[in-house]
């Protein structure tokens, strides 16, 4: 489902060239989920980017569903993530303008389908908002606005799902509920979820857990029994 | 792919975050100030056009010293206008013992196709206007002729064989002559009793003038057919030409309508830029969103640009819609000013409007929200990254572009709008420079000042490219404004100098030089103030250095009219008030009775004449050479007594002259004529009250134009400047919101924005002021025909007016936002 080969990042800075990635060469199966951890700044979002297609790698390659990225220009890629991919971030990233439910519409909008409303009105139900589809972004709390993410993400029932640390801005108990909610969602979908996180505690929810250190990838284990 | 009910949902939920109403609010004043203006113009026009018409008795007169072919006529009828035969010649009449040269003029049935005839039942008496034409018979006669030859309404007075029967006396007519001095009195009958006169002979000088009259497209279309036609002996006169003060005025007055809509579409077109910047800036987020849930380029480009597109439209719809009440308010409250003003008004202004809204938005908006399609995806996770800024060119380009097409539009001329623009660029490069440069002074300045000033000056100084763009962005507005102000202070001034109040209305000519005494005594007493009495002695030029006049002066200039009649010459001590010397040098006071003389400069012009020449001249059996001294120019539209030539004292006095003056008078001293005219029977009254009645009124019309233009300017200018400084807000607000949060008192910020904004505006209104110079002087010498000095008052003016008004609007701004909890500013970033 999700391959990369040899994959590297590196960037100029003032201070000279700086390697964020250096040779990642993972493989993901569809359904599986996986964990990537690391202490801030060993290059998680930065790798999390490249498998999502919204960066290119400086060397190396990534395939997502047999697509080979680095072939494909911005539209290109973009036309893969609509086919493909769902998101989730830590700061929700909803348009502020639009309410719970024409975000969660917008996707669908994006893709042209025809009965976007009927399915994100049934996805708000489903994440337990079906009495704020019309509310606004400001009008909910962190974790309602982070279950409209999560109905946006799954709406297009896409086969791979990216989230950023999704439970960084909220509070344990609601974080918690949230991440219930993913994974409850992602087994009904069967959708491949890659998580990027440095809580233990959610990385130990997840199959596989694969962790970073300086860029590099330093362990990969799967979990026989996940939670 | 274009999604228009996304779209328009995202228009509808983002109208009130502001940006897009000040787009909208913008584009709404631009294409309101165009469509009022472009409306009230064509009012106004029109009414001036037909009161000029009035004046010039015809929309388009055909001069011509033989009759032409009557298919000519048949053509100007066929093609749906009036038109008419006159015809003028000069014939000693006779009334009793006395004879008296006198300007005939025959007339048809139709005469004036435009304005009318006033006559009265005897000399200086009230006067009304009529519809019809002397009878057969019959001839109505200048005051003048009557008392030159004795005579009174109902007497008769011979045109060659020919009795005709007085029976009024007429007071203004519609397309007399230009020249009121040369003119002796007129006198008006039936062409159909002209044969019976007998003076029309082969050899005699006649000149037939062809009235015509109709709707302005068939007018214009007949013109275009005829002057191809028309040989050297032919001149057509229009509405424009017709008198030159009025042309001269009307024609200053449009271009300057014109100048004042194109500042108004270039200062909303600044605030669009902004706002549309600020629209861009604040969409960053949402396009990573967008692309990074899959949306391409297009995609973007599908849901922003009908956004774009509804607010062109409607903002055009509505602006339209006040452009046409503001036109409609003002011909209400003027209609006494306006009445010959048609009301069907074309709808022409209304889509100049549109385009004028869709041009704006394209020059000004596109190329930022065009930006929004290359933001990066990846910013979804790096809040930091942007898109690839806008390329100058395109940027530039695209404004400029739409500059263009407004300004085509207006100027209809090419050539004119692109060396204008070119000189733009040139203007603002060098104002972009100058700004630097009074930054880069500034930064200097700044460890001399308080705090809240190094606060203010270190802002503008780290922000320096936005800097130099928002005092440029300020600087522009404010030289609009400038401009706009300082061009209709002068206009008035020109105008007002033209035909003050009191302008002379009345000439006396003929009085004899052992009468100059008493006749000042006369007016005098009677309360008039006259003008200086001239001498007058009339005269030929015959020779220039030594070779007859008609061999020294080109072709074109044989048949001027000024060298196949006298001239009136003169000589005084003092240059008049409104004559200017314009090469060589005035009198001094031991060229009294030197052989000198000052030439006046279109005259000298015409004939070649140059300071140095020798010119000959002949008064009556004798001749005498003079050496030019001077040239001279004369405003002629003032309404004074003016003089081609005129020479110092003591050169001509020994050749038989009378005096010449002019004076007010009102309406209801009338009366005093009759006495002025019996008690010194010589004297020659020329009354040119109503005359300059007419042009008063076309004078005071104009104006008032001017003026509500220059509101409507104002009222553009003062309302960019707002939406530009809220544009320009967002980069101060969370910074000063990050300084609050890390301790910073309101007050010091508050001080320290009020500083900032303060020092930009003074910027603003250095930059300004130079460019005001620049920009007024190349208006003044080449558009408007005016003079230009230096106006050192603008250089205190604009950068203490950019100082208070950015000021005072910055600080508003901010405060407002600084009253907020900087918690909530920071969620909202
Ligand atoms: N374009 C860039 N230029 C310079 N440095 C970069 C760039 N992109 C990433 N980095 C650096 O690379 C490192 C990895 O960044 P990344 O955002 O991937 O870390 P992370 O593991 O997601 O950290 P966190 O847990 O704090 O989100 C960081 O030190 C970051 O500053
Ligand atoms: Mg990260």
């Amino acid at each position: 489902m999700i391959a990369t080969r040899h994959l590297s990042k590196r960037v100029d800075t003032a201070a000279g060239p700086l390697d964020i990635l250096t040779d990642i060469n993972l493989e993901m199966q569809l359904g599986e989920t996986v964990a990537i951890a690391g202490v801030s700044g060993s290059g998680k979002s930065t790798l999390l980017g490249l498998l999502a297609g919204l960066d290119l790698p400086s060397a190396g390659e990534v395939f997502l569903s047999g697509n080979r990225l680095n072939d494909l220009d911005e539209d290109g890629r973009a036309g893969v993530r609509a086919e493909l991919v769902g998101f989730v971030f830590q700061s929700f990233q909803l348009l502020p303008g639009l309410t719970a439910l024409e975000n969660v519409m917008l996707p669908l909008e994006l893709a042209g389908q025809r009965h976007a409303q009927d399915a994100a009105a049934q996805l708000l139900g489903r994440v337990g908002l079906a009495g704020r589809l019309q509310h606004y972004p400001k009008q909910l709390s962190g974790g309602e606005q982070q279950r409209v993410a999560i109905a946006r993400a799954f709406v297009t029932e896409p086969a791979i799902l990216f989230a950023d640390e999704p439970t960084g801005n909220l509070d344990n108990v609601t974080g918690e509920r949230v991440i219930d909610l993913l994974f409850r969602l992602n087994q009904d979908k069967g959708t491949t979820l890659v998580l990027v996180t440095h809580d233990e505690h959610l990385a130990g929810r997840c199959e596989r857990l694969i962790r970073l250190e300086a860029g590099r990838v330093v362990s990969d284990v799967r979990e026989a029994h996940p939670a | 792919m274009i999604r228009w009910g996304l779209s328009m949902r995202l228009l509808a939920r983002n109208w009130r975050s502001g940006e897009q109403r000040i787009l909208a609010i913008a584009l709404v004043i631009a294409v309101a100030a165009s469509t009022a203006i472009g409306f009230f113009t064509d009012r106004l026009g029109r009414g001036l056009v037909n009161q000029s018409a009035d004046f010039l008795g015809a929309d388009l007169v055909l001069l011509s010293p033989r009759p032409v072919e009557n298919a000519w006529l048949g053509k100007a009828r066929a093609a749906g206008l009036q038109a008419i035969e006159t015809l003028e010649f000069a014939s000693v009449v006779v009334g009793g013992e006395e004879l008296l040269l006198s300007s005939v003029k025959a007339v048809q049935d139709g005469f004036p196709l435009r304005g009318r005839l006033r006559i009265a039942p005897a000399p200086f008496a009230a006067d009304v206007d009529t519809d019809t034409l002397p009878g057969p018979g019959e001839a109505w006669v200048a005051p003048r002729l009557l008392t030159n030859l004795g005579l009174q309404v109902g007497d008769s007075v011979e045109v060659g064989a020919h009795a005709l029967k007085i029976t009024a006396v007429i007071t203004f007519e519609p397309g007399q002559a230009r020249d009121p001095f040369g003119m002796s009195p007129r006198l008006l009958m039936r062409m159909a009793d002209v044969p019976a006169t007998g003076v029309v002979q082969p050899g005699s000088r006649l000149s037939y003038q062809y009235l015509f009259a109709g709707r302005e497209t068939d007018v214009a279309g007949f013109r275009k057919w005829l002057e191809p036609r028309l040989g050297p002996s032919h001149e057509l006169v229009d509405v424009k030409g017709g008198r030159q003060a009025v042309g001269s005025a009307l024609e200053r007055a449009q271009r300057y309508l014109g100048l004042a809509v194109l500042a108004a579409i270039i200062l909303a077109g600044v605030a669009v830029a902004m706002a549309a910047r600020r629209y861009s800036e604040r969409h960053f987020d949402m396009s990573a969103i967008l692309r990074c849930l899959g949306a391409s380029q297009r995609d973007l480009l599908g849901l922003y640009l009908p956004q774009l597109l509804v607010i062109g439209l409607l903002a055009s719809a509505v602006g339209s819609l006040l452009g046409w009440l503001a036109q409609f308010g003002l011909v209400y409250l003027l209609a006494d000013l306006l009445p010959a003003a048609p009301s069907v008004t074309t709808a022409w202004p209304v889509l100049a409007g549109f385009a004028t809204g869709l041009i704006t938005l394209a020059g000004f908006a596109l190329p930022p929200v065009l930006r929004l399609k290359s933001v990066p995806p990846l910013r979804v996770l790096r809040r930091d990254l942007l898109p690839l800024p806008s390329r100058a060119w395109l940027v530039y380009g695209a404004a400029l572009c739409a500059i263009l097409a407004v300004m085509w539009r207006y100027t209809d001329n090419w050539a004119l709008t692109l060396s204008v623009l070119v000189g733009a660029v040139a203007l603002v490069a060098l104002l972009s420079l100058v700004a630097l440069l009074l930054l880069l002074l500034s930064r200097r300045l700044h460890t001399r000042v308080g705090v809240a000033w190094r606060f203010g000056l270190n802002n503008l100084w780290r922000r320096r490219g936005s800097s130099v763009s928002q005092i440029l962005a300020f600087g522009l507005t404010l030289m609009a404004m400038a401009v706009v102000a300082l061009v209709r202070t002068d206009l008035m001034t020109t105008w007002q100098r033209q035909l003050p109040a009191d302008a002379p209305n009345h000439f006396a000519i003929n009085i004899l030089p052992e009468q100059v005494a008493a006749f000042r005594t006369f007016m005098e007493e009677a309360g008039v103030t006259t003008a200086q009495l001239y001498p007058m002695v009339r005269g030929r030029l015959v020779e220039i250095n030594g070779a007859a006049v008609r061999k020294a002066v080109t072709k074109e200039a044989r048949s001027d009219n000024v060298l196949n009649r006298e001239l009136n010459l003169t000589w005084t001590t003092a240059l008049q008030a409104d004559n200017h010397i314009l090469k060589g040098r005035w009198w001094q006071p031991d060229d009294s009775g030197k052989a000198l003389v000052s030439v006046e400069a279109k005259l000298a012009e015409r004939l070649g004449i140059q300071v140095g020449d020798e010119l000959r001249f002949a008064i009556g059996e004798q001749r005498f050479t003079a050496a030019v001294a001077s040239i001279r120019s004369v405003e002629w539209e003032s309404f004074r007594p003016n003089f081609y030539m005129v020479f110092p004292p003591h050169v001509i006095d020994r050749f038989p002259a009378t005096y010449i003056t002019s004076f007010y008078l009102q309406k209801a001293d009338k009366s005093l004529l009759r006495e002025l005219v019996a008690r010194y029977p010589a004297v020659t009254v020329l009354e040119l009250d109503r005359m300059i009645e007419q042009v008063g009124r076309i004078f005071r019309q104009v104006a008032l134009a001017v003026e509500y233009v220059l509101v409507f300017t104002l009222l553009a200018g003062f309302a960019v400047l707002f939406a530009a400084l809220q544009a320009s807000q967002d980069d101060r607000l969370y910074e000063g919101a990050l300084l609050r949060a890390l301790g910073g008192s309101r007050r010091q910020l508050r001080a320290g924005h009020l500083a900032e904004f303060t020092a930009l505006g003074a910027l603003a209104g250095l930059v300004a002021a130079l460019g005001t110079e620049c920009l007024s002087w190349v208006l003044y010498t080449q558009v408007l025909h005016l003079e230009h000095s230096f106006q050192w008052l603008l250089w205190v003016i604009t950068p203490a007016a950019g100082a208070l008004l950015i000021g005072v609007a910055g600080y508003a701004g901010t405060r407002a936002v600084l009253e907020r909890s900087p918690m909530l500013l920071l969620r909202n970033q």
